[in-house]
């Protein structure tokens, strides 16, 4: 009997059922990764008056963007990769892009359901309401915005092989991002620092984020932070998918 | 499909480097159909990267390796669907339970299991009752008849073993040896690398001693000790008088401890 080739689509609706399935089992950490940007926009109550609710809840969905990129998937493969858990897939007559597909699938998913918490909690507690065109294009910005993380969490993982090493500058990373770019996008940290986040990965993902809630308010400056965008993903995810070692022992 | 009606495997002129470390230097053997192959080496030797190179999981600098008829250079995917594979320390998502591990793996391996089916498979091994308990649960006796299972989930004609037996206990260890006779009945054939000269003569129909990366010795256990009997070197490390496959082994590949 000649030997058969599983198909792509039923190898992929495994990996995906799996996938699925370890991430419905960490639901602590989902349920943190929703939480997180839900408080700070909840916090940021008196701020919506001022500056918009554009502006909470682009930056509220950007934090879950990188919550979700940066820890949730690449801690994620880097765990994977040093249990093994790689290896024992590849041997399979699986293409390899199947692999990391079904782990970006479930990632994009969690993209909907944090562009979503914030979106509902935008309206229960700040009555933030968006046209259905700028819900809809705020769901596909979130989804380049979120790339732009997933690049960048590849691009951790394919620098660095040791998962602890990989959890601690995940942390980091974000604990900057947060920092920088919430105080230095309402300018505390000064007009250099601001201009710096502006064009920075967290600055060009708000600006379109906010772009989009409101279409009608698109600007240059939002078409530029777009391209940005798509730049700083194309070239993390580069060096990423270059530099990916499948094993960590080698 | 088959080029040669004998062999499931041909490895030829194979060599893998790690940057400038010649980890395996022009290896070639072949395996028979319904064979157990036995590739035994000391630490370090090359047993490791050689299957490797056979499971697509290292890129050989030179050399052919032929998986049932397939190029697993030309023709990576079918080379690796003729191969049931179980490596050295296996893992598997920690979140899975064993019945879910299953059912992925059927999965990529194009079979469309029921729940209950699955279920019938752990029967066979007498895991029924740990279907809900994830990998990592079990005791080591019982991840290896988990991860054999799943090597053989889609009956595959080869089916490599990266030492199967390390860290089991001799219960354990015969239960093993038993089920890779059981693979063999089947009609597969067994490739499999080991440490252990009891193993290798209980189990292998022809053993490959390797050592610095080249295969120095391929024969049947009895026909090396046999063929090595009257060495010098041999007698000279047997300890009871009566020589064995270890004297053999160690005359070939030295006294020196291996990191």
């Amino acid at each position: 009997m000649d030997t058969v080739i599983p198909k792509t689509s039923t190898v992929l609706a495994a990996l995906l059922r799996a996938d699925f399935t370890t991430q419905w089992r960490n639901r602590r950490s989902v349920i943190l990764t929703l939480v997180v940007p839900v408080i700070i926009l909840i916090s940021w109550k008196g701020l919506v008056a001022i500056k918009g609710g554009a502006f909470a809840l682009s930056n509220s969905i950007t934090i879950g963007l990188i919550a979700t990129g940066l820890m949730g998937y690449t801690n994620a493969i880097a765990r994977d990769r040093d249990k093994g858990i790689f290896q024992r897939l590849r041997v399979a007559p699986v293409p390899t892009w199947t692999i990391m597909a079904s782990r970006i699938c479930v990632q994009l998913v969690m993209i909907i359901l944090v562009t979503t918490a914030v979106f509902i909690a935008g309206n229960e507690y700040d009555k933030i309401t968006l046209t259905p065109s700028g819900y809809a294009f705020t769901y596909f910005t979130a989804i380049i915005g979120g790339l732009v993380y997933l690049s960048l969490g590849q691009m951790v993982a394919g620098l660095i092989t040791n998962p602890e090493t990989v959890n601690s500058t995940t942390r980091l990373v974000y604990f900057v991002f947060i920092m920088v770019g919430m105080f230095g996008e309402l300018g505390i940290l000064g007009v250099q620092v601001h201009d710096m986040e502006h064009w920075s990965p967290y600055g060009t993902v708000k600006t379109i984020l906010a772009g989009s809630m409101e279409p009608g308010k698109w600007t240059n400056d939002t078409s530029i932070a777009l391209l940005l965008t798509g730049l700083y993903a194309a070239i993390f995810a580069a060096i990423g998918i270059q530099r990916f070692k499948w094993n960590s022992n080698k | 499909m088959n080029d040669n009606q004998e062999n499931i495997l041909t490895v030829n002129g194979l060599s893998v480097n790690y940057g400038k470390f010649q980890a395996v230097q022009n290896v070639s053997f072949n395996v028979l159909k319904g064979e157990i192959f036995g590739l035994l080496g000391p630490n370090g030797a090359g047993k490791t990267s050689t299957l490797s190179a056979l499971e697509g999981l290292l890129k050989p600098q030179s050399g052919s390796i032929v998986i049932d008829g397939y190029d697993a250079g030309e023709k990576p995917l079918y080379a690796r669907a003729s191969l049931g594979v179980q490596l050295q320390s296996t893992s598997f998502q920690p979140e899975l339970f064993v019945v879910e591990v299953l059912e992925l793996y059927a999965g990529i391996y194009g079979l469309t299991l029921t729940r209950n089916e699955i279920l019938a498979i752990l029967r066979e091994i007498s895991l029924e009752d740990q279907a809900f308990k994830k990998f990592g649960q079990l005791s080591g006796g019982q991840q290896q008849r988990v991860s054999l299972v799943i090597a053989t989930i889609h009956n595959p004609k080869l089916v490599l073993l990266d030492e199967p037996t390390t860290g089991l206990d001799p219960q354990s260890r015969r239960q093993l040896w038993e089920r890779i006779e059981a693979i063999r009945e089947k009609g597969h054939a067994v490739l499999l690398t080991t440490h252990s000269m009891e193993e290798a003569e209980s189990v292998c129909d022809r053993i490959a001693i390797i050592d610095h990366g080249r295969v120095i010795a391929v024969d049947t256990p009895q026909a090396l000790i046999d063929k090595h009997r009257t060495d010098p070197e041999v007698i000279s490390v047997s300890r009871r008088g009566k020589i064995t496959l270890e004297d053999v082994f160690i005359a070939l590949t030295g006294k020196t401890v291996r990191a």
